[in-house]
């Protein structure tokens, strides 16, 4: 088949490597994360990390050979089923630390609200690609992406699982001012968000205001939400500008940072990298980032723009309010950092997802408009 | 409504290019600002944080549990938990590790070379791990360690509970000890709970009720100074601390048999026959198990282990002896059984007995003349019990033996308990290659030979004659509370078999226990003033093999003969069982009997009413929470 020889022939390499190479810097550093809390008997976390990286690259190479427009064509599905797998965690889910977030599937478990992250962007692009405007669209005419966004949302909310619900949010926020709203309504929406505020301040639990608060003052709290924030920071900043070199982070080796393997993974990293290695990551970020937005700005067809938009700002947004997270310029939100945090739904999603950027990217050059 | 609904493709490729501008300006503002961030933390003030990490550091320390107490039956501890304090090494608060070693070893220059010797090595990757300098430290060590804190960095002082035995030897062999836990048995330990440094069961109970005793770690979040002082707390989460342990020992009865071993060697067993409460158990020569919560020197460790007289083995229920004479009534129920004789049916004894060309004597060389089986029983008739081992075949011998609970493990709740052996036919063969010889069987009879039995079985069969045939297990622990009293486990009477034994027959047998205290010619007639009717039966067991005629000639303290008893009381309706095995102590009657006396005195002068379990207040474990 033409196409085939196609995808191989204009295949995206820069892309590719950028997306195995950070994966592997993770994988690297989880092991090192983990080395002091490996428990006799049980699979070791970078030992399962790598078998997610297999199933992730499944993923990728899949997502990769499916053309993206029979995912956009059938995105309301899929995203349907991301949304009835949520009601599922909520009925039948496995709480693990006081919230239902995931499912048990034979030996592994996975988080639907990581996959939501996905089909909402799939979904909004669908909805946006089949309702172009030449202009900004009025607040009656978002309703529909609203209730896209809205439902997972909630279900997201009462896991309760604050930090991938406003993912969910900045997803939807940005592609709203991408595809651009009415002047008007801008103002109305902005007029209607200040007034949720205090609304939705009512609706949090005690800890998630609690962590805001710290947030601002963390140390008064330093044996609860704030111990996190001092800890990330030494940790961070005892790094200095070298690195205390891999596996030598005497923070990260002390346990002195709980869930150090997934959240605050980026100051294992930077303790042990410094400022060199962190540096370097971001450069990675921001290749991956920049080269994303490249594969928007060069797509044939609106829908895969708004996908690689979708995509690259997931990445982008994760990788700000993660590290900002652990570096203290932001609240504790629960936001893995993207393929460097250990677990595999957020590997898989991301991988799978650019999988579909090496899908848009490859077929600028085989689809005629 | 909307008019959405057409698709309008006025999408053009390369429209995006404005968008395209703006983004960028976007992505590199937000990567900017981390990056900025990660200047400040990293650069700007990674010396501040590099300085707090390595020093003025907020520690999460693990604060050690009360260990469960340990009762006897009536609530009197028997276990404490005491203060102490250690010395310990911090090997990453220590700016030059050589310096801080050699410093150390210049401070413990006199004789603790060994403990320096652990700090030479501090696992590269865990330098943050303690590394213990000395457990118990006197409180002049503790004070001088604390004036030179600023020259010894790394260098701190800690409390932590330590374990004492309160009455060390005579409890030690139940009890066991504690001590620091091994590499290996924090890889084994499959709760995780485990690191080093701390305290678990060794030996003993402390080891079997472990997971029991241990309770649960907390923490406390503290922030350390330069030399890895604590500066302040912060916060913690209390230990939990571990469940008692009553047991069903009775102190009283237990101190009272431990004074009357004395220095020899041997075992006491006291069980009450009703359900299998093991009263008493002592092992002599013992240890004290209060030596292994110090730092126990390999010196120390050496001389304990190598002692000939293996004061760590529990002699009462893995110390195996020939039975001797305490044998007989097993033999008579064995003989009864099988309607080889009746009690009627008498045996004339002129103090030997040949069989072919061989001659058994009696331990009474002029003979005790006409004797019925109550007689053999009362006088303890050697030629009797030949020509029942005459008349008997060994694996018949064997299969009653068994039946009364000999030859296997008693099944009591304390490790390394030992079977015993009841030698048959098939067993001779297989294990010493040779035929079953029926002069065997004679010396077998009375309790000679091949047979070999632990205390506690020897206790726990006549438990079985003493109820009217019931063989229950026998149980140290009684039951497990949490530290505010709640029962958790509660560890009820075990019923392990009947005796093959009739009624009528172990009244017989009973009668004639009754007649050795109590009937003038019994072996046992030295404690027939006792508060109360006591049945009973002596025992002499030879040692090795020596020709009979031969004993007299030369007695030395290895070749004597053991001393054994075995009794209950009262006799109607016993309350308990005690057996004694005196090694190398002669006569039964003379020696162990003694022993057992004065536990009888104790047991029906200090008998009061046993507590209920709601009367008893919990135990308070006496260290005052850190």
């Amino acid at each position: 088949m033409k196409l085939d020889r196609g995808l191989l022939l204009n295949f995206d390499w820069t892309l590719f490597i950028l997306v195995m190479v950070i994966t592997l810097i993770g994988l690297l550093n989880i092991y090192s994360a983990c080395l002091s809390i490996s428990i006799p008997g049980q699979t070791p976390y970078y030992i399962k990390q790598i078998q997610w990286i297999i199933i992730g690259f499944a993923g990728m190479t899949i997502a990769f050979f499916i053309d993206y427009r029979f995912l956009a064509r059938h995105a309301y599905i899929i995203h349907g089923i991301a949304i009835l797998l949520l009601f599922v965690v909520l009925i039948a889910g496995n709480s693990a630390r006081g919230s239902q977030r995931w499912i048990a599937l034979a030996s592994f478990s996975f988080q639907p609200s990581e996959f939501v992250k996905l089909t909402i962007i799939l979904a909004l692009s669908k909805y946006f690609d089949a309702h172009q405007l030449s202009r900004g669209y009025r607040l009656k005419e978002l309703l529909i992406p609203f209730l896209i966004t809205i439902v997972p949302f909630l279900l997201i909310l009462k896991q309760p699982d604050l930090g991938t619900a406003l993912i969910l949010l900045i997803i939807f926020l940005a592609i709203i001012l991408f595809v651009g709203m009415d002047y008007k309504s801008t103002l109305m929406a902005a007029a209607g968000g200040l007034v949720m505020i205090p609304i939705g301040w009512h609706f949090l639990k005690g800890y998630q205001k609690e962590r805001i608060f710290t947030f601002f003052s963390p140390e008064n709290d330093p044996l609860g939400a704030g111990y996190h924030i001092i800890q990330s920071m030494i940790a961070v900043g005892s790094g200095g500008f070298l690195g205390k070199g891999f596996l030598k982070g005497t923070q990260t080796q002390l346990r002195f940072l709980p869930e150090q393997q997934t959240d605050f993974v980026f100051s294992v990293f930077a303790e042990e990298w410094g400022f060199i290695g962190g540096i370097v990551l971001l450069l990675l970020f921001l290749s991956l980032i920049i080269w994303g937005l490249n594969i928007m700005l060069h797509s044939k067809d609106y829908s895969g723009a708004l996908l690689s938009f979708g995509i690259t700002m997931l990445i982008l947004w994760e990788v700000f309010i993660n590290i900002g997270m652990v570096l203290g310029i932001l609240p504790v939100v629960g936001i893995p950092l993207p393929f460097l945090s250990y677990g595999g739904s957020s590997l898989l999603v991301l991988m799978t997802a650019s999988g579909i950027l090496m899908s848009i990217s490859v077929r600028r050059f085989l689809l005629q408009k | 409504m909307l008019k959405l609904g057409n698709r309008l493709d006025v999408y053009e490729p390369g429209q995006l290019k404005h968008k395209f501008g703006i983004l960028l300006i976007i992505v590199a503002v937000v990567l900017t600002i981390l990056a900025l961030r990660l200047w400040y933390l990293q650069v700007l003030k990674g010396d501040d944080f590099r300085q707090r990490s390595e020093n003025n550091s907020l520690r999460l320390r693990k604060i050690k549990p009360l260990r469960g107490l340990i009762m006897d039956r009536n609530r009197k501890l028997l276990t404490e938990n005491r203060p102490s304090f250690n010395i310990l090494f911090i090997p990453d608060k220590a700016r030059d590790i050589k310096k801080s070693i050699a410093k150390i070893k210049w401070f413990y220059s006199l004789n603790s070379l060994e403990l320096a010797g652990n700090v030479s090595i501090p696992d590269k990757l865990k330098p943050f791990v303690p590394v213990t300098l000395e457990r118990n430290a006197t409180m002049e060590k503790v004070a001088v360690v604390e004036i030179h804190s600023f020259e010894l960095p790394g260098v701190v002082t800690e409390i932590t509970p330590v374990r004492q035995y309160l009455y060390g030897e005579a409890n030690a062999q139940i009890i066991g000890f504690t001590g620091e836990v091994s590499r290996r048995e924090i890889e084994q330990d499959i709760t995780g709970h485990l690191s080093p440094g701390d305290n678990i069961g060794k030996f003993g109970i402390e080891k079997s009720l472990d997971a029991h005793l241990r309770g649960k770690s907390g923490t406390e979040q503290v922030e350390i100074n330069a030399t890895g002082k604590i500066v302040r707390s912060l916060g913690r989460i209390p230990p939990k601390s571990g469940n008692n342990v009553v047991l069903n020992i009775d102190l009283e009865l237990q101190k009272a048999a431990w004074e009357a071993v004395g220095n020899r060697r041997g075992a006491v067993v006291a069980l009450n026959p009703k359900n299998g409460d093991v009263l008493t158990l002592i092992s002599s020569p013992s240890f004290d198990p209060n030596i292994f919560t110090g730092e126990l020197s390999a010196g120390e460790w050496e001389k304990l282990s190598s002692d000939p007289q293996h004061p760590m083995e529990n002699r009462a229920i893995a110390g195996q002896y020939p039975p001797g004479s305490t044998y007989k009534p097993i033999v008579a129920a064995a003989a009864l059984e099988t309607e080889t004789i009746t009690p009627d049916k008498s045996i004339y004894c002129n103090g030997a007995f040949k069989f072919g060309d061989r001659i058994f004597h009696d331990w009474k060389k002029e003979g005790h003349g006409e004797t019925s089986l109550h007689r053999a029983i009362v006088e303890s008739c050697d030629v009797y019990f030949y020509n029942l081992g005459k008349m008997l075949n060994v694996d018949v011998i064997a299969e009653y033996a068994r039946g009364f609970g000999l030859g296997a493990p008693t099944g009591i709740d304390l490790p390394r308990e030992k079977s015993g052996l009841v030698p048959t036919r098939q067993w001779k063969k297989d294990r010493l290659k040779s035929p079953w010889y029926a002069g065997e069987t004679i010396s077998l009879a009375i309790g000679q030979g091949f047979n070999l039995v632990t205390p506690l079985q020897l206790a726990s069969a006549y438990a079985a004659l003493a109820n009217g045939g019931t063989l229950y297990r026998p149980r140290i622990v009684k039951q497990i509370e949490s530290p505010d009293g709640r029962i958790l486990q509660s560890f009820p009477p075990e019923i392990k078999g009947l005796l093959p034994v009739s009624a009528p027959n172990i009244t017989t047998i009973n009668k004639g226990l009754w007649g050795v205290v109590n009937e003038r010619g019994g072996t046992g007639y030295l404690l027939k003033n006792a508060q109360q009717d006591v049945c009973g039966k002596t025992g002499t067991a030879q040692v090795i093999g020596l020709p009979q005629n031969a004993k007299e000639k030369k007695m030395t303290a290895e070749t004597n003969d053991h001393a054994l008893f075995v009794c209950f009381a009262p006799c109607e309706n016993p309350e308990i069982v005690i057996a004694v095995i005196l090694e190398n102590a002669g006569h039964g009657g003379a020696t162990a009997a003694p022993v057992a006396k004065k536990m009888l005195d104790v047991y029906f002068s200090n008998k009061l009413p046993e507590r209920s379990p709601s009367q008893g207040a919990p135990a308070s474990n006496k260290v005052q929470k850190q």
